[in-house]
């Protein structure tokens, strides 16, 4: 086991800046401190394409800087006068430029370029010098890029820049500029969190700046043999199990020990930070208290979305305990539904979505979303439904807040206008998606003070569903309106029950128990099983569906249910079938035909 | 015509679209491995090869038109590439398009070239004429597109439990989510309504990845709506197919001058 006490035999790193002045370095020194980025680079790779959370080209950041800097450091090795530093340097940035892949790479090249540029006719490099190199390294980064974005890779180069050109006009010790640019390298580099929407949604810094960090690092380290004064606060907060990410260097963590374990935490910590596992799951009633609920799990992660009503409840939470969270939250109610995934590997997946209340909604599936402070975005949709598996295949459609009710417990108009709000948005659709809560619904816009509140008039789950389906934020409220009134003309549902009494409706005598099909409102079939009602409906189509969407209710297995479809499609077989989970009660069976 | 390829890789390995890769390899690659194919823009230094070979009489130029900046690196490269000559020697064009899209903008440009245009005419043209452009695809799945962070505003219809196939078009040089169809069938339909609403046509693409049987469908259906423009049909490549997935299917239209 490595000690983490510093040999007494060796200067300890604080006092690294004590030691005689590094004044002056040459091309064998470069090679070797472009060498050791590589290798840092390389050792860091994964965790920088890990990063990557912009939906821009190339996908791999690490990878790209990493295949541009080989090929930087392969030139260099090669370069006609190895002992001059502008020789290699020229090599590098050539090698870099040829080898360039990705938007990173491209202007890691130009860094190296500009690196080269200001180090043109030096032999030797003394502390002004890399200052000087470093601020025409920023300058033609910038250059290179038609739009230059803060938050990226280019602040990173320009700070660091800056603060090597600050310490030069103090000091002619190499070692103490690479110390300072370092540590403003990776102190920019935690600040891109900030300075980038799409990297504070997703709570992580930007790959590309934090690549150059680590190549920075890499080279300070191998040539002044050099470490930070002192490691910068944000580091410090990201600190936590060390990640160690250091290539093999043997010489130097003996030489600096504990403080190098440090840094190399750090050149992972990003990813380490609040990542962990993104815990989701439900909670089922009755008598949930969902403030209470909320109160206790958000303590126990981040990103905590605890929503829902007295039934049920979903959480989405991220957290590095899941047994924790999940032994609180079981004290609670039934769970079910629970899917742990490490954010490592799932975190594109998590990350790139640009806009966070998009992912929010997803996130929290078929439920409202919190956050009351977020601005009201233009548009969206609450939609009423029974059971599960309707609420979360509406939230998956992009429905922004769910309504608890359906065929046998009609919301409140009071219950439909929590709803609305709960979508936070100026204009909202309302899908009663029943014929009982569409009046009701009508009911809410008067009452609802901030949002203008649209009905569109469904009048069951499978047109609710494909209203939903229609739905295009981008497009106003009356495109919306008219598209899913226009989709909702193309689909059929049919609800299977069983009678609840004796009667004669349509010409069929029912009694109490037979299995009806209502298609449209009108009870059209009459029998004693699923199957042969169901089969009796489609067989009355003049139209034969394309595509027949079946939803089980709460009564039926999923086996019973999968035996059921698998017989339909035997006797229809130009027909798809496709069942979901719908969690309806009383209604065993809801079908859309399409 | 000088075509740069993009890269296209797995894992370690990297193809160059269309000359180490065909889309028959392409795909069938797809199918059996897991490894997530990325890709890459062209480095500057390819462009900066085949500038010097196009530039080498002082009385030529070069028109350039790329991928949409918004979609990839490509026009990146090639101008940093374009800094090392005299200005006005290159002019380079963000065709806001792609695929299909991107090579009727080609073949309009070369029709302008053989009628005498100069570069600097060829490539305002085409500037001009790139919102005229409609790209529209169905797509089987969102999965590559997602994957490889492409999507856009078609995120919107990322992770919906029930199957649809996703209509989606390239607007503006971006991908934008048009309709969830829940059939092919369905979704082909909407594709030719497309199409009729950007009648009059000066050209069309259709194109596939990996999905013959219904590129068969859509001919059929788009001959019939349009009558008066022949179809350039075509394969969907492995650069785009790394972000369409097997199974994509689609039209680009150019709009008449």
């Amino acid at each position: 086991m490595r000690s983490t006490t510093v040999s007494a035999t060796k200067p300890a790193p604080e006092l690294a800046v004590l030691r005689e002045p590094l004044r002056e370095i040459g091309g064998v020194q470069v090679l070797a401190g472009l060498t050791a980025a590589l290798s840092w680079l390389e050792a860091n790779q994964q965790e920088i394409n890990d990063l990557n959370v912009f939906p821009v080209p190339d996908g791999d950041t690490g990878s790209n800087m990493y295949l541009t800097l080989r090929s930087s450091v392969e030139e260099a090795r090669d370069a006609p006068t190895p002992e001059a530093a502008d020789s290699v340097l020229a090599a590098a940035a050539h090698g870099s430029l040829m080898g360039a892949r990705g938007n990173s790479g491209v202007i890691l090249s130009q860094i190296l370029r500009g690196f080269a540029q200001g180090s043109a006719q030096r032999v030797q490099l003394d502390a002004r010098g890399v200052a000087l190199a470093m601020t025409e390294a920023s300058a033609v980064a910038y250059r290179a890029v038609m739009k230059p974005t803060e938050g990226t890779i280019l602040t990173v180069v320009r700070d660091a820049a800056a603060a090597a050109a600050a310490a030069a006009a103090t000091t002619e010790d190499i070692r103490v500029v690479l110390d300072r640019l370092v540590t403003e390298a990776h102190a920019a580099v935690e600040r891109t969190t900030n300075q980038l929407q799409v990297l504070r949604d997703a709570n992580v810094v930007d790959a590309g700046g934090f690549g150059l960090a680590v190549i920075l690092e890499g080279f300070a380290r191998a040539v002044g043999d050099t470490q930070p004064a002192a490691p910068a606060p944000a580091l410090i907060r990201r600190s936590g199990e060390p990640a160690l990410h250091l290539p093999p260097n043997p010489g130097d963590m003996e030489a600096t020990g504990s403080a190098v374990a440090r840094r190399g935490a750090a050149a992972v910590a990003p990813r380490e930070q609040g990542w962990g596992y993104c815990t989701e799951f439900l909670i089922s009633g009755p008598g949930l208290d969902v403030d209470a609920i909320r109160t206790e799990l958000s303590a126990l992660g981040e990103s905590a979305l605890v929503v829902g009503d007295a039934d049920l409840v979903r959480v989405h939470i991220h957290t590095g305990d899941p047994a924790g969270l999940i032994a609180a939250a079981s004290s609670r109610g039934r769970m079910s539904k629970l899917n742990v995934e490490d954010m490592s590997a799932q975190h594109h997946d998590v990350l790139e979505r640009a806009d966070a209340r998009e992912a929010q909604a997803e996130a929290s599936g078929a439920a409202a979303r919190e956050q009351p402070e977020a601005p009201p975005k233009p548009i969206g949709v609450a939609s009423v439904a029974p059971g599960e598996g309707f609420r979360e295949i509406m939230g998956s459609l992009g429905a922004d807040s769910i309504v608890s009710g359906g065929q046998t417990m009609n919301p409140s108009i009071e219950d439909l206008l929590n709803g609305v709000r709960a979508v936070n948005a100026e204009h909202v659709i309302l899908l009663p998606n029943n014929g009982n809560v569409i009046l009701t619904a009508e009911q809410v816009d008067p009452l609802a003070e901030d949002c203008e509140v649209r009905v569109v008039p469904t009048r069951n789950l499978p047109q609710g569903i494909t209203a939903l389906l229609a739905f295009d934020p981008s497009a106003s409220l009356e495109e919306n309106c008219d598209r899913m009134l226009a989709a909702i003309a193309t689909v059929r549902a049919v609800e299977v029950t069983h009678a609840v009494r004796d009667t004669s409706v349509n010409g069929h005598d029912i009694k109490l128990g037979d299995v009806i099909a209502v298609v449209d409102d009108v009870i059209t079939e009459v029998g004693s099983d699923y199957l042969e009602v169901i089969d009796a409906v489609l067989n009355a189509e003049t139209v034969k569906p394309e595509l027949v969407t079946v939803y089980r209710g709460q009564e039926v297995s999923a086996d019973d249910a999968e035996a059921m479809v698998a017989s339909l499609h035997e006797k229809h077989p130009g027909t798809e079938f496709e069942l979901q989970t719908g969690g309806q009660e009383h209604y065993p069976y809801v079908l859309s035909l399409e | 015509m000088h075509v740069v390829p993009l890269i296209v890789r797995f894992g370690d390995e990297q193809y160059r679209d269309g000359v180490d890769i065909d889309p028959d390899q392409f795909y069938a690659r797809l199918q059996e491995t897991d490894v997530h194919p990325t890709t890459s823009q062209p480095s500057p230094d390819v462009f900066a090869t085949l500038y010097k070979t196009l530039l080498s009489d002082p009385q030529d130029q070069v028109v350039g038109l790329h991928i949409s900046s918004k979609l990839s690196g490509t026009l990146q490269s090639a101008s940093l590439a374009a800094r090392e000559f005299d200005s006005g020697r290159i002019h380079l064009v963000d065709t806001e398009s792609v695929s299909g899209g991107l090579q009727l903008l080609v073949r309009a440009a070369l029709d302008d070239i053989r009628s005498g245009d100069t570069a600097a005419v060829v490539a305002e043209k085409a500037t001009r004429r790139r919102g005229r452009v409609t790209i529209v695809v169905l797509l089987d799945t969102l999965t590559y597109l997602h994957r490889g962070g492409r999507i856009g505003r078609a995120q919107a219809f990322v992770g919906s439990l029930l199957n649809v196939k996703p209509l989606i078009a390239v607007r503006d040089g971006e991908v934008v989510p048009l309709a969830r169809p829940r059939s092919r069938a369905k979704g082909i339909e909407m594709i030719v309504e497309q199409v009729r609403s950007c009648a009059p046509l000066r050209s069309l693409a259709e194109f596939h990845a990996a999905a013959a049987e219904s590129m068969v469908d859509l001919e059929a259906r788009v001959g019939a709506a349009v009558s008066n423009v022949t179809a350039v049909l075509g394969r969907i490549g492995p650069v785009v197919g790394a972000y369409s997935g097997p199974g994509g299917l689609g039209v680009a239209c150019l709009g008449a001058d």
